[in-house]
């Protein structure tokens, strides 16, 4: 490893970056499109459900409990109906998500200390929201009315993220998953693309060692993923309020250590690649479509079959969103975190030997 | 006239069928793809581990940490001696959620006093905790009526009836949603990437200098594709069926109604390859470019769940109306009747999307 | 051969498999320090493997190659980190500049700053790029690029320069001055080994390998080489060459012909006396003398012998008649000052000039000199700035969907689908020119017919060689019959016979009445065109036949091609530069 010669490739690769405008562009402006997406769109929590009555009842009692239903604050009262056509209508045409039948001599049951059977009919379509629809909604008519007493109160006490904001959850995540879409990508296209105009035959037939070459390449890239990590994280924590309450060096420290194994990852995609297409398909295979899958960023992984559970545990993007979670929101250090820590280290080790192995001086 | 565009769309033809690598990716993406997110992907909330407390050890007390293992949602952890040792399982991750039935819970209910469970959750994944918590509290107010019932006591008690999906597992989501997905991408990259493979070759120079106008190759370049996108929806309805989804509604209405969404897709792909040069670029303007459409679709959750500015700005992505389309054929047997608004409204997209595509194709055939 | 203790390239039953297939197989050479081997051959003979194989950048699947002393696979380190390796086509970083290329190239092989900045000035200086500094590599023509590439491979004086094609798609000029860099770099003691299609390259070498079918079937000095060409070679000196030319043409012992002026050369089996057949015929035609066998000649006879039945046998133009247009056009090419500008540059500047119909007619002109431009405003694609052309009598610039049913226009490197196969392409151009069905499969038997396609009817274009390419190319070109065909740089890379065969039939077509505007860097070539146009810098400087272009010049100019294209191009240079500093 020769300083002076990593350093020329770098300088070369640097300027080559800061003249193709576009995709720089693209690198910088994408995370934070993705943030914004991310933070704002998923949230499954749902607190505005569009809710219908099919009151057979007519009664105070009845009344009182789609008032219920209203103060909640889960639910908005969309429409009622006078038959079960209507009703069964505006769940089809999606017009409402929820509709609560109560039944005639509702009021006069109650009264009388019966039970009062008040069927919800739930669109099942959604099948996240459903279920949460209804558990709120059997929760609320199991308490009816004020005057029986429940058997027991629950007190739900959430910790680390009580207002269950969902900007809390996917951008901790997100780190992980914002550098695995793009420094994987570019780095395998900036080596392929060497491949396609054939200058990597002029790096062949020179004295640049695989390390070097792959170092100056790396370097640079590494740079900008790392730029995009920050910008993730300071308009994570300023425009989101995501707390932070870990340590924000060991974020950074052990981000870098992740920065390299995300553009380890593109270097060995490049080695394998031959075409720009191929290598672009195969980074978004290997590399972005797991860990959106499979890193428990959206999805959590003890949800899943065995096997895919396995396949998680494989993936180095599952193990930075744990770590990264557990620091940003329940305030983890090294003494909890360690075992993702070491196994990123691991990891990036692991494809950076693969990666000079695999990346031969040969044409063929 | 004729004999000019039948030999463009032979080619086409010929082309399509013999790119293997093409081929098999749109099939990946029909099938394997939509196997493998149905399986993985999922937002039920399944095995969450639950450190349950049970600091009264009586039969009472037994019985309700059962209920909430009987549930899919919970499987145990484990069970820890104290709050504080349950909070320590909470924060190193061994538990979820932790369970706290407190002392003298079983002597409360029956005197009709009214004892405090208390719930412990990780609110990290908010997804997951808000389900949780939903969960939770219907399994206690269960609790509750049954206790009620014993004794004789009134009070209204839910009757749960869910509709279209009854099992409330989101695998019928996710497999349609994830073949509107794929034809989406289909429908956008193919055109595109065929348009580019003739600008880099060069051959679309070619094609300027005979007497092909630019109208016979934009129907050349856009025609195949729609035949080839609805065909290639057949080989995901096998799929649809063997994970068991019913289709309820009309089979040609469907497929009418994604030859209209397939128009705006195929629109943006060729709008992607008129304003590239390479087709690296037009590779990643159509990777990044579909993101935001699938993310306002509703594909990964819930229109109703978002902000109420990314509801209305919901409303220009085709694969939104196109969702509720495949939702409402498969799931709820929706016929024209039910579903004309989206119908219209995917019209209403894609015409405008694909004359734009059509006037910029004819501006820069060869870029 | 024997003073292998000296030898800096020794190979010993080199060979490499791709897939089954041999590209390179058996092969020994020895290289001596200093020497100067030029490797010829056919399109797919496996001159780039042979070259990588020996910059030790591909590992043998036979044999074994010593470079430098060292082995190329054990210690390809040791090689790679003391040669200097051209690849073909355009290698550097087309977002650098010049001098970033150039400071990159040198880093990457140890050079001290010190010693780049000597090396710098010298190098640059010999290229003639000393004033482009800070342009972006990608701005720069094509010679340009191809001569800092070699200042690339110059910068830490290797002692072997192996280079794989530099002259390929490189003007005549820009070929001059990259062959003067090479002489001066190699008085310093160098050894190079280059492949190439440019049979004047090759006369130069010290020692020439001929390979075929990846077999090295002739080495040895030019003068060795072509000693065996005796006998072989005649010219006849006559006034009317063409018929020569057509009556050589229909004769099967002839291998192959090349007309210059007023002198057909041609050249038959050696060792079978020539037939009385063929001496009777050309005794009408004009006086046959035995000729100095060039390498071309030798490069015709060797591998027209070996020349395998799978690369097709155009069939003589007996069929010339059905070549003719499908309307007889009375005019050819007419242009007006016609100017094309992008932003400031102007890139054809006032260019008036006239082709008549049947009319052969050569573009020649350095790199970025405006040929393709011209040729893209002829043909309907590109609207010109100022002025007027008239295209077998349509209005090229008002009437662009007309002109389209009447003219072929064959781009440099003619792009063909390489997914579809020969016959598939055939039938897609037919019915982009609106053929019946009828009419297209006519079309296509004759065209296909001529240009000795039918065997490969099945066949993948990918898989094809460049020269059946540039056949098919042609093929489509024709199928309707154009009254004008465009052909820009449409021998490029082609092996000289492969080249011969194609201006066989592009001859035949002007014969027919078709009009043909052709551009080539090939100056040989210019010899089969009936007039040439000379463009300079967007101007046309010099139109008319050879002898006239001579005669317009000082007598001490030699009356080849490349004298006269070269005396008018320095003459301009000279114009220009008087003008400015009179204007200044």
């Amino acid at each position: 490893m020769k300083p002076s010669r990593i350093a020329a490739v770098l300088e070369k690769e640097t300027k080559e970056i800061a003249r193709d405008p576009v995709t720089v562009a693209i690198a910088l402006i994408m995370p934070i499109m993705m943030l914004f997406l991310f933070g704002y769109a998923i949230s499954l929590d749902v607190d505005d459900i569009p809710m219908g009555v099919l009151d057979h009842d007519r009664s105070p009692a009845s009344r009182q409990l789609v008032d219920e239903f209203v103060q909640s604050g889960y639910f908005r009262l969309a429409d009622t109906y006078a038959t079960p056509e209507a009703m069964e209508g505006a769940i089809q045409r999606n017009e409402v998500m929820l509709a609560l039948v109560i039944p005639p001599r509702f009021h006069q049951a109650l009264v009388r200390g019966e039970a009062a059977p008040v069927q919800v009919i739930v669109d099942g379509t959604y099948a996240a929201s459903a279920n949460l629809a209804a558990a709120y909604a059997e929760s609320i008519i199991s308490a009816f009315p004020e005057a029986v007493a429940p058997a027991a109160r629950v007190e739900v006490r959430v910790w680390y993220n009580p207002a269950l904001r969902s900007a809390n959850f996917i951008v901790p995540g997100l780190f992980g998953v914002i550098l695995m879409a793009f420094p994987p990508l570019l780095t395998a296209l900036a080596i392929t693309r060497e491949k396609e105009s054939g200058s990597i035959q002029q790096i062949f037939a020179s004295p640049l060692t695989p390390a070097e070459f792959l170092a100056g390449k790396l370097v640079p890239y590494g740079l900008i993923a790392f730029v995009q990590l920050v910008t993730v994280i300071v308009i994570g924590f300023l425009w989101f309020g995501v707390p932070m309450r870990g340590s924000l060096g060991l974020l950074l420290a052990v981000g870098l250590v992740y920065v390299f194994t995300t553009v380890g990852i593109g270097l060995l995609v490049s080695t394998i690649a031959n075409s720009q297409v191929v290598a672009m398909l195969l980074a978004l295979i290997v590399a972005l479509m797991p860990s959106t899958l499979f890193s428990g960023f959206l999805f959590p992984i003890f949800t899943m079959p065995y096997a895919a559970q396995l396949y998680a545990r494989t993936l180095p993007a599952g193990y930075f969103v744990d770590f990264s979670r557990g620091l940003v929101l329940r305030g983890a250090g090294l003494p909890e975190l360690w075992p993702s820590v070491a196994l990123l280290l691991a990891y990036t080790l692991i494809v950076f030997a693969l990666a000079v192995w695999r990346f031969r001086k040969k044409v063929a | 006239m004729t004999t000019r565009l039948a030999g463009l769309l032979v080619k086409e033809m010929i082309q399509f069928l013999r790119d293997r690598v093409v081929l098999m990716l749109i099939l990946w993406l029909y099938t394997i793809e939509v196997v493998i997110c149905t399986l993985a992907v999922s937002f039920d909330v399944e095995n969450m581990p639950l450190a349950a407390v049970d600091l009264d050890q009586t039969p009472m007390s037994r019985a309700l940490v059962q209920d909430f293992l009987v549930s899919d949602t919970f499987t145990l952890a484990g069970a820890p001696a104290n709050v504080t040792e349950a909070t320590d399982w909470l924060q190193d991750g061994r538990a979820r959620v932790a369970l706290v039935v407190p002392v003298g819970f079983q002597r409360d209910v029956t005197r009709g006093e009214v004892p405090a469970v208390q719930i412990l959750l990780d609110g990290t994944d908010s997804n997951i905790a808000a389900q949780a918590r939903g969960i939770a509290l219907a399994i206690v107010g269960r609790f509750g009526t049954t206790a009620a019932e014993q004794h004789g006591q009134g009070g209204a008690r839910p009757v749960l009836r869910v509709w279209y999906n009854p099992d409330g597992s989101s695998t019928s989501f996710t497999v349609l949603s994830m073949i509107a997905l794929a034809a989406l991408m289909v429908g956008v990259i193919y055109p595109a990437a065929s348009i580019m493979r003739e600008k880099e070759a060069g051959t679309i120079e070619q094609l300027r200098v005979t007497p092909i106008g630019t109208t016979e190759l934009f129907v050349a370049k856009t025609a195949p594709m729609l035949v080839m996108g609805l065909v290639s929806v057949f080989p995901s309805l096998l799929i649809v069926s063997w994970f068991g989804v019913p289709l309820r509604g009309s089979l040609a209405l469907f497929l009418a109604l994604t030859a209209v969404f397939l128009i705006s897709a195929i629109a943006i792909g060729v709008l992607i390859a008129s304003v590239s040069r390479t087709l690296q670029q037009a590779l990643l303007l159509s990777f990044f470019g579909l993101f935001p459409v699938l993310f306002l679709s509703g594909t990964i959750t819930p229109v109703e769940s978002m902000p109420k500015l990314l509801q209305t700005a919901s409303l220009v992505s085709p694969l939104r109306h196109y969702m509720d389309v495949i939702l409402g054929v498969f799931l709820k047997g929706a016929g024209l009747a039910e579903l004309w608004p989206q119908a219209l409204a995917l019209v209403a997209i894609g015409t405008p999307l694909f004359l734009v595509a059509a006037r910029i194709f004819r501006r820069s055939p060869a870029g | 051969m024997a003073q292998s203790h000296s030898d800096i390239i020794r190979t010993e039953r080199l060979g490499r498999r791709f897939r089954g297939r041999w590209a390179i197989q058996d092969i020994d050479l020895g290289i001596a320090r200093g020497e100067i081997v030029g490797l010829v051959g056919p399109d797919g003979a496996g001159k780039t493997t042979l070259l990588q194989l020996l910059a030790a950048i591909l590992d043998p699947s036979e044999g074994q190659c010593r470079v430098l002393g060292h082995d190329s696979v054990c210690e390809s380190a040791e090689i790679t980190s003391r040669i200097g390796y051209m690849a073909q086509g355009f290698t550097l970083y087309d977002r650098l500049t010049v001098a970033e290329n150039l400071a990159f190239a040198a880093k990457v092989r140890n050079v001290s700053a010190a010693q780049l900045a000597e090396r710098r000035q010298r190098l640059l200086a010999m290229a003639g790029l000393g004033t482009f500094l800070d342009r972006r590599e990608g701005a720069l023509s094509g010679g340009m690029r191809k001569k800092l590439a070699l200042c690339t491979n110059l910068v830490h004086a290797p002692p072997l320069l192996l280079l794989d094609e530099p002259g390929l798609g490189v003007d005549p000029l820009s070929r001059r001055e990259l062959w003067r860099m090479l002489e001066a770099y190699r008085r310093d003691g160098a050894t190079i080994v280059f492949s190439t299609s440019y049979m004047d390259e090759a006369e130069i070498c010290d020692r020439v390998a001929f390979l075929d079918a990846g077999r090295m079937i002739a080495l040895g000095t030019p003068d060795e080489l072509r000693a065996r060409g005796t006998g072989a070679v005649f010219s006849v000196d006559s006034s009317q060459p063409a018929a020569v030319e057509n009556a050589l043409g229909r004769e099967p012992e002839v291998l192959g012909v090349q007309w210059q002026a007023r002198q057909v050369r041609f050249v038959v089996r050696p060792g079978d006396p020539l037939s009385s057949r063929l001496r009777a015929i050309l005794a009408h035609l004009g006086r046959v003398e035995p000729a100095r066998p060039t390498i071309e000649d030798i490069f015709v006879i060797l591998t027209a012998g070996a020349r395998h039945a799978a690369d097709g046998e155009i069939e003589p133009a007996s069929e010339a008649r059905a070549f003719g247009p499908a309307e007889s056009a009375t005019s050819g090419i007419a242009t007006n000052r016609l100017s094309r500008r992008f932003d400031s540059f102007v890139a054809v500047d006032d260019v008036s000039f006239e082709i008549g119909a049947g009319e052969v007619f050569g573009l020649l002109g350095a790199n970025g000199a405006g040929k393709t431009t011209l040729i893209r405003m002829l043909c309907g694609l590109l609207p010109p700035s100022s002025g007027s052309a008239r295209v077998a009598g349509i209005d090229a610039v008002t009437d662009p969907q007309v002109l389209r049913q009447n003219i072929g226009y064959m781009s440099q490197r003619f792009s063909l689908y390489p997914d579809l196969s020969v016959g598939e392409n055939l039938r897609f151009f037919a019915s982009a020119y609106g053929l019946g069905r009828r009419a297209a499969r006519d079309a296509i038997t004759w065209a296909s017919a001529v240009t000795g396609l039918a065997e490969f009817e099945r066949q993948t274009v990918a898989h094809l060689s460049g020269a059946v390419r540039q056949r098919l190319g042609l093929a489509c070109t024709i199928l309707h019959r154009p009254a004008v065909v465009f052909l820009d740089e449409p021998t490029s890379g082609v092996d000289p016979l492969s080249r011969y065969r194609f201006w066989r039939l592009v001859n035949a077509l002007g014969a027919a009445g078709t009009t043909v505007l052709v551009t080539t860097h090939y100056l040989e070539e210019a010899a089969y065109c009936h007039r040439l146009g000379l463009m300079h810098e967007g101007r046309m400087i010099a139109v008319g036949d050879l002898a006239s272009l001579c005669a317009g010049l000082p007598s001490d100019v030699p009356a080849t091609v490349e004298g006269v294209f070269v005396a008018y191009i320095e003459r301009e240079r000279a114009r220009m530069a008087r003008s400015g500093s009179k204007a200044s």
